[in-house]
């Protein structure tokens, strides 16, 4: 399962943001994130859970910028749109990684938090699995709780 | 005349990707229209001249698999094709897609060349 979503998020930065992924980093010592922002989706049918994608802002305007062909140097709608759009393929990827046929599992609109500090936290007993990542533009988190 | 495109995805951040993927790909559009979801989509299929639809299928207020549906029971705009360009390609709701007229797919993240492949023969 990481590996595979590690592979998705590497396709998707590679074609559409134009930049490139690799596993490293640290796990967060806890939920708070600080001067971030997370896009988020949500899955419904044989697995529950939540998918996120967790960015510093200054992470999340330079892909932006990328993914967009423009200079971006505010959190924007554009940036929440990006992010979200991003929470929204690598979620369709798990989707597919844990149902072969696609009709099990039933993804939510994407949607983001953002702000100076706040927590993301399972709201049920679930399994975690975080993913620290890199690109050039910085480092970003994926993170995915399936309920047990 | 020249060809017009919808683009209908609910992500301005994806809508703006596509039109720059078809640029990309050396694909000319007289006009790029653009629709956040099935709602919008019809309101510009009534109302303008539009050769082919590039729709996602996760979207508020009418998602994609509805927009098929709705788009089929108006004899005016039944026949316009729609590709599908999504994160959902499952063969189940890929397949539905296709029985309520969509022409084909594309999974996100794609490449112009990819949005070219299957694109272009249907222009």
């Amino acid at each position: 399962m990481r590996e595979q979503i590690i592979e998705a998020v590497k396709e998707i930065f590679s074609t559409m943001i134009m930049m490139e992924v690799s596993a490293g980093g640290e796990v967060p010592a806890d939920s708070s994130r600080t001067d971030s922002i997370s896009g988020i989706i949500g899955l419904a049918g044989t697995h529950k859970g939540v998918l996120a994608i967790h960015l510093p802002h200054r992470v999340a305007m330079s892909i932006t910028g990328s993914f967009l062909g423009m200079e971006v140097d505010e959190i924007n709608s554009d940036v929440e749109d990006a992010v979200g759009e991003l929470a929204n393929m690598i979620g369709g990827n798990v989707k597919s990684i844990l149902s072969a046929n696609g009709r099990d599992i039933s993804l939510s609109m994407p949607t983001t938090i953002s702000g100076k500090q706040y927590d993301f936290q399972p709201t049920k007993d679930a399994d975690s699995l975080l993913i620290p990542l890199r690109c050039e533009a910085g480092g970003l988190l994926i993170e995915l709780q399936l309920e047990k | 005349m020249g060809k017009n495109v919808l683009l209908v995805d609910d992500s301005s951040t994806m809508r703006k990707i596509v039109g720059r993927s078809l640029r990309q790909a050396g694909i000319e559009f007289d006009n790029i229209y653009e629709a956040a979801d099935g709602l919008e989509a019809l309101a510009i299929l009534e109302s303008k001249k539009v050769d082919i639809v590039l729709s996602d299928i996760n979207m508020p207020n009418m998602d994609g698999i509805t927009f098929l549906k709705e788009k089929a029971a108006r004899p005016a705009i039944k026949d316009i094709p729609v590709l599908m360009i999504s994160t959902e390609t499952g063969d189940d709701i890929i397949g539905e897609a296709k029985s309520l007229g969509a022409v084909g797919a594309i999974k996100k993240p794609f490449t112009p060349d990819k949005v070219n492949e299957v694109l272009g023969p249907l222009l």
